[in-house]
C-alpha cells in the first residue's frame, strides 16, 4: 500500500523526515518496504501484517506516527458548504439482513456537476498510483484512502424508487459490475438493490447501470459496515478482489462510517457543487460496543522484560486511543476501552505488544533463558547420519524429493500399486488405499507420495537427460498410505513410514573409483549392507523373492534378525521402459521406522586369535539356482567348532560350464583357540564341509 | 752407487704419477665442481668407475700399499722422511678419490631427485565421494546448535488434522490461511501441515514444561513452483515454555543462534509483527553475512535479512493444551531452511533444491 508523505504531513503535522519516519514506523512494526520519491512527495511503500486494518489509509498510518512523534492527528474539516433538505425526502434505506449489513448511511448531493477532478486532488491520487477517473469518484476514492472508509456513488436518478435495499441476492440473480462483467450471484452473497435489482455487490464492486455519468445530476453516497467474512466470501467466489473488498474483509471501523460519508460530501459540494442534503439516513440497528481489555502494568514486564511504569503504559495506550475505562484500579489493574478501528486487540497480551511496540522492541535487553533441561536429538539421529555418512562416502548423493507424486507414476491403471510398498503400509489396493490431495498445485502431483522410489526414478530420469549416466542417489523422508482404521471416518491420520531408498546405475565404483564396469545387483547390496552397518542393526539378510517392481531373478526381499524390512533389485522391465531406462537401474527400498526400532548392535571384544588360521578353498560345480547363502549357512550349521567363516573368493558362470550351471569357489576358515591345528586335522574337518556341499546341493568339485 | 742404493723418492713418485695419470679424467670433480651436465647414466658409469680406481689403488695388493709395507724395511735413517711422503701420499690419495666421488654421489642423488620430482599441483588421489543435500547441512548445523543450547529435536506427522494445523494454532476458523487456496488438503478432508508450529503442541501434549524444542521439517503450501518458491519448504520450528520467560529470552536465543550460525560479528534486529499464535509477535532481520551490514545485491540494499517470524507464545494456544498462561510463558519461532540455504549458496532457482541434478548436489 502506498501512502503520501505530504498527505500524511497534512493529517499530522509531523516534522520528522520521510525516510526516519519510515525507519520508526517500521520499527513499531509498520514495515515500510520502500520511500520513493515523486515529484515534491514521497512515497512510503508498505507491506503490512493481516491484523492491522485500521492503517490502510493516510489515518490510519497518521495516528501511529502521531503516536511515536508525539504529535497530533487533524481530521479534515467534515462541514459541507451547501446544505439543504432531508435525506429522507429524496431516498429511503432498508436492511433485510442485518447480519451481513451492521450499518448502511446513506446521504444525497443534488444537482452536482461532473467533471475532471482540480490539479490538487489528481496529484494526491497519482502519488499513491491511483487513476482519476472524474470529481465525484475520485473524491470516494481520495476519502477511502484518506480515512480508510470505502464509498460508493449512485447515479440517485437511476435508483429504482429512488430507494436502497440491503438484501441477499436472490437465486441467479445477475448483475454487471463496473468492469463491465455480467456476474451471476448466489443467495448467501450480499446486494445493494433499488426496488427492482442488485445494483451493487456489496462491499466488492457497484453496478454498471448505476453508475456515475457525465450527465449525472444527484448522487447518493453510500458509506457502511458489511459483515468482513461475507465480503471475503463473496469476493473469492467471484473472482473479484478490489480496494474496497480488501478493506472491508479486514474490517473497517464501524464508527468511522459517517465521518467518511460526510468528509466526502463536503468536498463534493466543494469540487462539483451541488447541495447535500443536512443529514443522512443511517440504519444502525444494533450499535456494535468495542470491547474492554484490562491491563496488569506488571504483564508488560513479564512477558517483555521491559520496564515501563504504569503511567507510561497509559501513556503510550492513550496516544493509541485506547480509552481508560473508569472504576479502574485494583491492584493496579487498568481497564481500556479499544478503539473502534483496532479489530485486533482484544486480549491483555495485545496491550503488552502495542506498549512494548511503541516504547521500542530495541529497548528489550538479550538474556539467554536459564536452563533446567537438556539438548537431545531424534531418537535414532546419530545412525542416521552415520549411514548418510557412508553413502556419501562411498559415493552416493542424497536427494530431496517433492512429497507428492504424479497418480499415474505410483499407480497403473487397473488402481494398483506400482510398487511393492514397505511394511507398515497398508497393502490395500484401490483409491482408498492412497494418500490423495483434493487440491494439487501441480498438474498431477496428486498422491502423497507412497515410496521414494518414484521420486529417484524421476530424479534419475533427469540426469539422463542432462547427459548424466552414473547415478547414485539415496533418500530418506516419509512415505504415506492409509490407515487400516480409517474407513470410519473421523480425524484417523494416515500411517506415515520414514523410509530409506537407495538407486544404482551406470558405472560401479569400487573403493572410490570408476571400477570399469557397469553396476550391478550387488552394488546396490553392497551400499545398503554398508548404511546398515553404519547403523548398528546388524546383518541384513537377503532372500530370493518376487517383487512387483523388480525384475524376476533379480529381487530380494530384506530382513532384519527374521523381521522384513524392505526389498532390493533390479528395476523391472516394464518400469524401465515407462522411464525410458536403456541401462539398468537397481533400487532399494527400506523401512526406516523398522531399521531403527531393530535395536543398536553393540560392539563386543573378542579377544584376538593366538594361534593362526589355516584356510582351504574349494571349488565346486552347481546349479545356477543353489545359493551361496544357503552352502555358507549349511557349513556354518555343521557344527564344526574350529570353522570361523566362510568367504566368497570367485563365481564363475562363462564358458565351458554345463548350461544352468556355474562354479562357486568358498574359502573357508578354521582355527582353534588353544593350538595350531595339524593338517590332518583341518583335512578331515574340510572333508566334511565338502561332502556336506556336495551332498545337500549336488554340488561336484571341481579339479 | 752401488746396487742396493734405493731411491725411495723416485718410487713414491712413481706412485704418485700412477694414480695421477689414472685420476686425471675424475680431477675436475674434487671440489664438488664439475658435476654439471652429467646425465644419471654417466653419473653412475663415472662412479663405479672411480670405484675400480679406488680398488686398483688403495687395495691390499696396490703399488700404494706395497709403499706402506715398505715403510718398516727402509734403513732407519731414512724411514720417517720416507713414511711421511708415502703417508702423505696415502692422504692424497684418498681425500682426491672422497671429494671426487662425493661430487659424483652428490650429482646422482640430485638427479634422482630431479627424476621423481612430482607435480604437485596434479589433482589427487581422492575417491569419488558422495554429497549430502545442502537442506541436510543447514537443518544438521541447526540442529547442532540448538541441541548444544539445550533444546530438544521434535517431530511430527505431516499429514495433519484441523486441531493441530490451525485451531490449536489459534487461527480461526474462517482464516485465509485454511482456505484450500493457500493449505493442501487431502480427500479426506486432513491437510498437510502448513507449518512446524503444529510440533509445538505435539510436543506440549507430550512433555510438560519446562520445556525447549526445536522441530525441522517439510511444509506444505499451495504456491505455484517459480525461482523463489516451492509447494513444498522446510522450516525449523522452536519453542521453549517455562516460569518466567519474556522477549528478552527469545531476542537473546536468535541472536546467539545467528551469531554461532554465521559469525560472531552477526548483528540481529527485532520489529513487531503479527502471527496468529504469537503475541506480542516479533520479525528478526540479521546483519546480511555477505556485506556484513554495508548494503547488497543479496539483502537488497538494506544490510539486513529476515530470519523469521517469533514470539511469544499466544495464550490460546497454551490453553489449548491446558498449560496455564499465567503461570508459564514461552517464546516460539520459525525460520525458512530452503530460503536461508538460497541465500547462503545464493541460488538463482529455489527449484533446483528438490530436481536432484547430480551436478546441482556434487557441489555442496
Amino acid at each position: 500500500m502506498d501512502i503520501s508523505y505530504n498527505w500524511l504531513r497534512d493529517l499530522t503535522g509531523v516534522s520528522v523526515e520521510p525516510r526516519p519516519l519510515a525507519e520508526r514506523l517500521t520499527m513499531a512494526g509498520l514495515a515500510v518496504d520502500a520511500v520513493h520519491e515523486k515529484g515534491d512527495d514521497h512515497v512510503l511503500e508498505f507491506d503490512l501484517t493481516s491484523n492491522r486494518p485500521d492503517c490502510l489509509s493516510h489515518l490510519g498510518i497518521a495516528r501511529e506516527a502521531a503516536a511515536l512523534t508525539g504529535a497530533q492527528v487533524k481530521l479534515p474539516d467534515l462541514t459541507a458548504k451547501n446544505v439543504e433538505g432531508r435525506a429522507e425526502q429524496f431516498t429511503a434505506v432498508e436492511i433485510e439482513d442485518p447480519n451481513l449489513c451492521p450499518r448502511y448511511a446513506a446521504r444525497v448531493v443534488r444537482g452536482v456537476k461532473i467533471q475532471p477532478s482540480p490539479e490538487w486532488l489528481v496529484r494526491r491520487l497519482q502519488a499513491i498510483g491511483q487513476r482519476p477517473i472524474n470529481n465525484v469518484a475520485d473524491v470516494t476514492n481520495f476519502v477511502m484512502h484518506e480515512l480508510g472508509q470505502p464509498l460508493h456513488a449512485f447515479d440517485l436518478a437511476k435508483l429504482s424508487e429512488f430507494r436502497i435495499v440491503v438484501r441477499r441476492a436472490r437465486a441467479g440473480e445477475k448483475i454487471r459490475t463496473l468492469d463491465g462483467v455480467e456476474r451471476e450471484l448466489d443467495e448467501q452473497m450480499l446486494v445493494i438493490a433499488d426496488a427492482a435489482r442488485a445494483v451493487a455487490v456489496a462491499g466488492v464492486m457497484g453496478g454498471e447501470e448505476t453508475e456515475i455519468s457525465d450527465a449525472t445530476a444527484d448522487v447518493l453516497i453510500e458509506s457502511a459496515y458489511f459483515d468482513p467474512q461475507s465480503v471475503r466470501r463473496t469476493s473469492k467466489l467471484l473472482g473479484l478482489q478490489t480496494e474496497a473488498s480488501y478493506r472491508f474483509e479486514r474490517g473497517v471501523d464501524y464508527e468511522g462510517v459517517r465521518r467518511a460519508q460526510d468528509r466526502c460530501v463536503a468536498l463534493i459540494c466543494e469540487l462539483a457543487g451541488g447541495t447535500a442534503t443536512e443529514d443522512a439516513i443511517d440504519v444502525y440497528p444494533k450499535r456494535i460496543t468495542p470491547p474492554t481489555v484490562r491491563l496488569r502494568p506488571r504483564r508488560v514486564e513479564e512477558l517483555t522484560g521491559l520496564k515501563v511504569s504504569a503511567e507510561e503504559s497509559r501513556r503510550i495506550l492513550d496516544s493509541l486511543g485506547f480509552e481508560p475505562a473508569a472504576g479502574e484500579v485494583e491492584d493496579g489493574e487498568l481497564t481500556f476501552g479499544v478503539p473502534t478501528w483496532r479489530t485486533d486487540v482484544r486480549i491483555e497480551e495485545d496491550l503488552v505488544e502495542e506498549v512494548a511496540r511503541v516504547y521500542g522492541y530495541d529497548k528489550i535487553g538479550e538474556a539467554l533463558p536459564p536452563s533446567p533441561v537438556t539438548g537431545e536429538y531424534l531418537v535414532g539421529d546419530r545412525r542416521r547420519r552415520a549411514a548418510r555418512q557412508v553413502l556419501t562416502a562411498a559415493g552416493s548423493n542424497e536427494a530431496v524429493s517433492i512429497s507428492f507424486i504424479e497418480e499415474s507414476s505410483g499407480v497403473d491403471e487397473t488402481g494398483a500399486s506400482r510398487f511393492e510398498l514397505l511394511p507398515g503400509l497398508q497393502q490395500v489396493e484401490g483409491e482408498g488405499a492412497w494418500v490423495a490431495l483434493s487440491n494439487p498445485i501441480i498438474e498431477g502431483a496428486r498422491l502423497m507420495r507412497p515410496s521414494l522410489l518414484p521420486g529417484l526414478l524421476e530424479a534419475t530420469r533427469h540426469n539422463f537427460n542432462h547427459g548424466t549416466r552414473d547415478v547414485r542417489l539415496f533418500e530418506t523422508g516419509r512415505v504415506f498410505a492409509a490407515s487400516a482404521g480409517s474407513d470410519g471416518g473421523g480425524e484417523s491420520r494416515p500411517v506415515e513410514v520414514e523410509s530409506f531408498a537407495l538407486l544404482v546405475t551406470g558405472e560401479a565404483l569400487e573403493d572410490g573409483k570408476a571400477a570399469g564396469r557397469p553396476s550391478d545387483f550387488f552394488d546396490l547390496k553392497g551400499a545398503l549392507e554398508a548404511a546398515a552397518d553404519a547403523m548398528r542393526v546388524g546383518a541384513l539378510e537377503f532372500e530370493t523373492a518376487s517383487v512387483r517392481h523388480l525384475r524376476e531373478g533379480q529381487a530380494a526381499r530384506v530382513r532384519v534378525g527374521g523381521r522384513e524390512v524392505g526389498n532390493a533389485g533390479r528395476l523391472s522391465e516394464e518400469l524401465a521402459a515407462r522411464y525410458k531406462f536403456r541401462q539398468p537401474v537397481y533400487v532399494a527400498e527400506v523401512s526406516l521406522s523398522e531399521l531403527l526400532a531393530v535395536g543398536e548392535r553393540p560392539a563386543r571384544y573378542t579377544p584376538l586369535p593366538r594361534y593362526p588360521g589355516v584356510s582351504r578353498d574349494v571349488s565346486l560345480v552347481a546349479d545356477r539356482r543353489v545359493a551361496f547363502g544357503e552352502m555358507r549357512r549349511t557349513i556354518l550349521s555343521l557344527g564344526i567348532e574350529e570353522c570361523r567363516g566362510v568367504a566368497l573368493v570367485d563365481v564363475y558362470e562363462g564358458a565351458n560350464m554345463p548350461e544352468g550351471k556355474r562354479s562357486l569357489t568358498l574359502r573357508v576358515e578354521y582355527r582353534a583357540d588353544d593350538r595350531t591345528l595339524r593338517d590332518e586335522e583341518v583335512d578331515a574337518m574340510h572333508a566334511r564341509v565338502v561332502a556336506a556341499l556336495e551332498g545337500e546341493f549336488g554340488a561336484q568339485l571341481r579339479g | 752407487m752401488s746396487s742396493e742404493a734405493v731411491d725411495y723418492d723416485a718410487q713414491v713418485a712413481a706412485v704418485r704419477e700412477a694414480f695421477e695419470r689414472e685420476f686425471e679424467r675424475f680431477a675436475r670433480f674434487q671440489g664438488g665442481a664439475g658435476t654439471e651436465g652429467l646425465s644419471l647414466g654417466e653419473a653412475e658409469t663415472l662412479l663405479r668407475e672411480l670405484g675400480e680406481l679406488r680398488t686398483r689403488h688403495t687395495a691390499k695388493k696396490s703399488a700404494l700399499a706395497q709403499l706402506m709395507k715398505l715403510i718398516g724395511r727402509v734403513p732407519a735413517e731414512e724411514r720417517a722422511a720416507f713414511g711421511q711422503r708415502v703417508q702423505a701420499l696415502n692422504n692424497e690419495v684418498a681425500t682426491k678419490l672422497d671429494e671426487a666421488q662425493a661430487a659424483l654421489d652428490n650429482r646422482i642423488g640430485q638427479l634422482k631427485v630431479e627424476r621423481e620430482r612430482v607435480d604437485v599441483t596434479l589433482p589427487g588421489r581422492r575417491p569419488r565421494r558422495g554429497h549430502l543435500h545442502p537442506i541436510t547441512l543447514l537443518r544438521q548445523r541447526i540442529e547442532d546448535i540448538f541441541v548444544s543450547m539445550g533444546y530438544a529435536v521434535e517431530d511430527g506427522p505431516e499429514v495433519e488434522t484441523d486441531f493441530y494445523n490451525f485451531t490449536a494454532l489459534n487461527i480461526p476458523e474462517l482464516h485465509p490461511a485454511r482456505s484450500p487456496q493457500d493449505t493442501f488438503y487431502t480427500t479426506d478432508g486432513l491437510s498437510l501441515r502448513s507449518q512446524t508450529s503444529t510440533v509445538q503442541i505435539h510436543a506440549m501434549q507430550k512433555r510438560r514444561p519446562p520445556l525447549r524444542v526445536v522441530a525441522p521439517g517439510r511444509v506444505f503450501r499451495r504456491d505455484t513452483p517459480d525461482a523463489t518458491h516451492n509447494p513444498m519448504f522446510f522450516q525449523v520450528e522452536g519453542l521453549l515454555v517455562d516460569r518466567g520467560i519474556n522477549m528478552g529470552h527469545l531476542k537473546g536465543t536468535l541472536s546467539e543462534f545467528v551469531r554461532r550460525l554465521f559469525g560472531p560479528d552477526t548483528r540481529t534486529r527485532f520489529r513487531p509483527s503479527y502471527f496468529p499464535f504469537t503475541e506480542p509477535s516479533m520479525e528478526a532481520d540479521y546483519s546480511c553475512f555477505k556485506c556484513g551490514g554495508a548494503g547488497c545485491r543479496l539483502c537488497k540494499g538494506s544490510g539486513w535479512i529476515e530470519l523469521g517470524g517469533s514470539g511469544m507464545v499466544h495464550p490460546n494456544v497454551l490453553k489449548a493444551v491446558n498449560i496455564d498462561p499465567e503461570e508459564f510463558s514461552g517464546f516460539a519461532f520459525g525460520l525458512g531452511i530452503d530460503r536461508m540455504c538460497g541465500l547462503m549458496y545464493e541460488l538463482d532457482d529455489i527449484r533446483l533444491l528438490f530436481e536432484n541434478d547430480l551436478r546441482f548436489l556434487e557441489q555442496f
